[in-house]
């Protein structure tokens, strides 16, 4: 029989497909199958969102030429969502970075100057001296960095060391703040660590699902194929969907919800009410492991100071706790009775009435989800909660299929940005930066004089830190927005922008964040292997290596730590974060960001370059180079340890993991395996206790901190209690009113991941939805005599784009709210957004704003 | 090229006649599983600057008696069309 290499590696895809999907095929050619065909296959975690899905890449000459799901991951089992298809080609986009580039004048560095190629010795040796004299002029605020929950492990533990022991500056946060800030004050407050208890198992698990803000069928594809199935093949199993919009979720709903923008404060007191007025709480389960408190209310949306919103807040950014009585909670929630809230929400008042039964039903087991719709919220805290109250008041919380679950938009947010310390407040492991012992402790770890690490208050053992500047440290915490808004103010010189693409993902980027980075004191180094929006608004950008072109380590969003390895190499002379911010280092002498004070308490490390401080500290550089090699032989490149000499990766992750194993550490819970375990393993949910990772926390038989006997604990606590805690239904900052009238949300398409820096170089993808368009109700549109497809122009209180209609597309709209994606950097929707935060998290509300519509 | 295999699941029963649709496609092929309601599917170019493949896949999607579809396989080599028809045994 004839046979071509198009017949042969279509078989080869059929023969995948038919595995995964357990059908029986008449083989045709299954000698093929079989056949080498000189592809080297590894696995790799996924460059996209946060559900962790492992992919298998098939290299042949230095390149990727295929693609698959892998059949031995646990998360998607050889499943791959549509974005897949173009994994490999995010890496071959044509106007990829290969040489650093320094705006420049006559061969000078000038801030109006235009990009030219210079020397990485060039691009540092500039950045250096800029560094050091905004440290010294403007103290630990005077510099910053900004990265990403697309870093790998090592990255974010890298970055974190570099800022806030080397430069001693808390100037440090991921664009996770925009993200899962939220979600990570909700889990402090109610649990005291941080990250879900529960796991993706619990998508066989339960029998009625509800999605709060989170399209999951186009954000988390592949958990919801999981969850679909479930549905379709369960008896009983019912779906709940609740958002501001229909979208594709809906098509499965058994009980879809469209509410008005912030009433799911309501809805969730709604449901705590249903439960308390007919005793379906689970009281054994209340008495023993809940404490109920009440939070500040009225506490302003996270504006500048001078707002009118923030004058009136009467307890601006306030969240200490209280305690309160069971009774006391119960009638905090009276108020949200059926009628009230269905008045308030516009959700009918049987869907409401369902809902409230599902999660009453003693036995049904519930898992709830949610991503964006309750994190970018300027109540994210309250509302992350106000899920726990009604899971905690039920008992249905960590144990299989009962479980409150928060979704993760970015591949490593959780692994990276929350887990390693790169949020201004915290260190690793869970540790901060407002605890004098926790900074002890990771001083100690680090081999650093006591009192390196600057405190949030700039004070240790009571008494001042001295710095660099000469004054005080004074408070060191400043979080994303308010980074944006001190390069504007001239407050803050220097700013490193990695691994993501601020400039179009910055909330009202027209009035603070392109100011601020052309304010011409100040220098802005962008990292990225695109010209995106950000590294044309630098001053210096970098060249990066990308995903599979380093070592990496992804965790997601069910604690599941994934590593790879390096798959291929990066063009021209591109280089890993990792590289990128060691290689810095050794531009940055101690005596240029240490007071001699400091310096005097370890008096070996004078003269000595940050590198040699913080990396080549006997742990760091711990482990030799070796040549990478798999379990089949297959071998592999690593071009930070070629460079440096040693096993970075390793170094760093073995260092790293001290915060969770060494002697006295301050908090357990975060167990690691070791290095090699896991470039083994398809991932290890922690902690990793004697090799065996946990997949529900908190439960006796399944976490191993549980002792016999003990049933649940939630031991993040210092009592082993959670919270409930109790908030109220409070007003968004900006709500539609005569002249702006509409509602403006903004989020994701399926087909391009966040800003699209990365999809929107891929030619089918850039086809397939080239430009943002706004959704929108037909009835609106109607009334402003606009039809679909007609331009429009878009304006809020702080700018104006001009977009397409769309009334009949895949997100349909209620009257009197828009929906308008972000990926597009032609039409930046962020130029009509409110810099409005959350007062606890800092988190960006991206989802509610006013705006006026008409025709262009 | 673009060569890629899907997992089409199709609502209980609709598998033969889901099939028949989706192989009006050109680039389409089904190779089986529609006593299961899971098709297996591959779709493939022919080599054109800008690839029809994830038009396609997005408008399996749509076919009617579609559930879900899931991307399993994809291979995406630049050798020319001669290379990719030449025999191989």
């Amino acid at each position: 029989m004839k046979l071509t290499r198009r017949d042969f590696i279509k078989s080869n895809a059929v023969a995948a497909a038919a595995s995964v999907a357990g059908v029986t095929l008449p083989i045709t050619n299954a000698a093929a199958a079989d056949a080498d065909d000189g592809i080297r296959w590894d696995k790799a975690a996924c460059r996209y969102c946060g559900t962790g899905c492992s992919v298998l890449m098939g290299v042949k000459d230095g390149k990727v030429v295929a693609s698959q799901g892998d059949p031995d991951a646990p998360v998607n089992k050889g499943l791959n969502c549509i974005k897949g298809y173009f994994l490999p080609k995010i890496l071959y986009g044509e106007d990829r970075l290969t040489k650093p580039l320094l705006r420049k004048t006559n061969g000078k560095y000038d801030k109006n100057g235009k990009f030219e190629a210079v020397s990485w010795d060039e691009a540092f040796k500039t950045m250096a001296e800029k560094w050091v004299a905004a440290r010294k002029a403007k103290g630990p605020k005077g510099i910053g960095m900004f990265g990403s929950g697309q870093w790998t492990v090592w990255e974010g533990y890298a970055a974190s060391k570099l800022l806030k022991a080397g430069f001693r500056s808390n100037s440090l946060e991921p664009n996770a703040r925009h993200c899962m800030a939220s979600a990570v004050g909700a889990f402090m407050r109610g649990f005291g660590i941080d990250e879900p208890m529960g796991c993706y198992d619990d998508l066989e698990h339960a029998d009625t699902f509800v999605l709060w803000g989170a399209n999951m069928a186009e954000m988390h594809p592949i958990l919801w194929s999981r969850l679909t199935d479930t549905r379709l093949t369960k008896p009983g199993c019912e779906v709940h969907v609740l958002s501001t919009y229909e979208h594709r979720c809906y098509e499965l709903a058994d009980n879809g919800m469209v509410f008005e923008p912030q009433t799911d404060l309501a809805i969730l007191n709604y449901i705590a009410n249903y439960i308390i007025q007919n005793k379906a709480y689970n009281k054994e389960f209340i008495d023993k492991h809940v404490n109920f408190t009440k939070t500040p209310t009225d506490i302003g949306y996270g504006l500048r100071a001078t707002d009118p919103r923030e004058k009136a807040a009467k307890n601006r950014n306030k969240g200490k706790l209280s305690k309160i009585s069971f009774e006391e909670y119960a009638k905090s929630v009276e108020p949200y009775t059926l009628e009230h809230t269905s008045k308030l929400s516009k959700v009918p008042k049987d869907k409401l009435l369902r809902l409230a039964k599902a999660y009453a039903d003693p036995k049904k087991k519930v898992s709830s989800y949610w991503t964006m719709g309750f994190n970018q919220h300027t109540r994210g805290v309250w509302v992350n909660g106000l899920c726990y109250n009604v899971h905690l008041l039920m008992g249905k919380i960590a144990e299989p299929g009962n479980s409150p679950f928060s979704l993760t938009g970015q591949p490593s947010a959780c692994g990276t940005a929350r887990e390693v310390g790169t949020f201004t407040h915290r260190l690793p492991a869970d540790l901060v930066t407002k605890k004098d012992a926790h900074c002890k402790f990771a001083e100690k770890t680090w081999k650093l004089p006591a009192g390196t690490i600057p405190r949030a208050n700039g004070k240790s053992d009571d008494a001042d830190q001295s710095d660099i500047s000469g004054k005080p440290m004074g408070k060191t915490l400043i979080h994303a927005v308010a980074m944006h808004r001190a390069l504007k103010d001239g407050k803050m010189n220097t700013f490193w922008v990695m691994c993501n693409n601020n400039m179009q993902a910055a909330a009202n980027m027209n009035d603070e964040s392109l100011p601020g980075w052309r304010n011409p004191d100040n220098f802005i180094t962008v990292s990225d292997p695109y010209p995106t929006v950000s590294a044309q608004a630098a001053d210096l950008i970098l060249p990066t290596a990308m995903w599979i072109e380093k070592e990496g380590a992804y965790g997601n969003a069910e604690r599941r730590t994934q590593f790879w390895r390096e798959q291929v190499s990066a063009p021209g002379e591109s280089k890993s974060d990792v590289w990128q911010l060691m290689e810095f280092s050794k531009y940055i002498k101690v005596e240029d960001v240490w007071p001699a004070d400091l310096i005097a308490k370890k008096p070996e490390y004078e003269g000595k370059t940050l590198y040699e401080i913080l990396y080549t500290n006997g742990q760091v550089d711990k482990f030799p180079a070796e040549q990478v090699t798999d379990s089949r032989g297959n071998k592999y490149n690593n071009h930070e340890s070629a460079d440096f000499g040693y096993y970075v990766q390793k170094g760093l992750f073995e260092e790293y993991r001290l915060f969770n194993s060494a002697e006295g550490i301050p908090k357990k819970g975060h167990e690691m395996a070791e290095f090699d375990a896991y470039h083994k393993a398809r991932g290890l949910r922690w902690p990793v206790i004697n090799g065996k990772e946990t997949l529900w926390r908190f439960r006796e038989g399944y976490d191993p901190h549980v002792a016999k006997g003990e049933g649940v604990k939630f031991y993040g606590k210092p009592d082993g209690r959670a919270n409930i805690i109790t908030a109220p239904y409070e007003p968004a900052a900006e709500p539609p009113d005569k002249e702006f009238d509409l509602w403006l949300c903004t989020g994701r398409v399926l087909e391009h991941w966040h800003s699209g820096s990365m999809t929107r170089r891929v030619p089918e993808l850039y086809r397939a939805v080239p430009d943002a368009v706004i959704y929108m109700n037909p009835k609106d549109a109607k009334k402003r005599k606009l039809r679909n497809g007609a331009l429009a122009k878009i304006s809020s209180r702080r700018g104006e784009i001009v977009c397409k209609i769309d009334t009949k597309g895949r997100n349909k709209c209620p009257v009197g709210l828009v929906f308008v994606p972000w990926f597009d950097a032609g039409r930046l929707v962020n130029k009509l957004t409110l810099d409005q935060t959350d007062p606890l998290s800092k988190e960006t509300d991206y989802k509610k704003c006013a705006v006026k519509i008409s025709r262009a | 090229m673009n060569i890629c295999s899907l997992i089409v699941h199709t609502k209980p029963t609709t598998g033969p006649l889901v099939s028949e649709r989706l192989q009006t496609f050109h680039g389409v092929e089904v190779h089986g599983g529609s006593e299961e309601d899971k098709l297996i599917v591959t779709v493939e170019d022919e080599g054109e600057t800008v690839s029809p493949v994830s038009d396609k896949m997005n408008a399996l999607r749509d076919v009617e008696g579609v559930v879900n579809t899931v991307l399993i396989y994809h291979y995406g080599g630049e050798e020319s069309m001669e290379e990719m028809n030449r025999e191989i045994n």
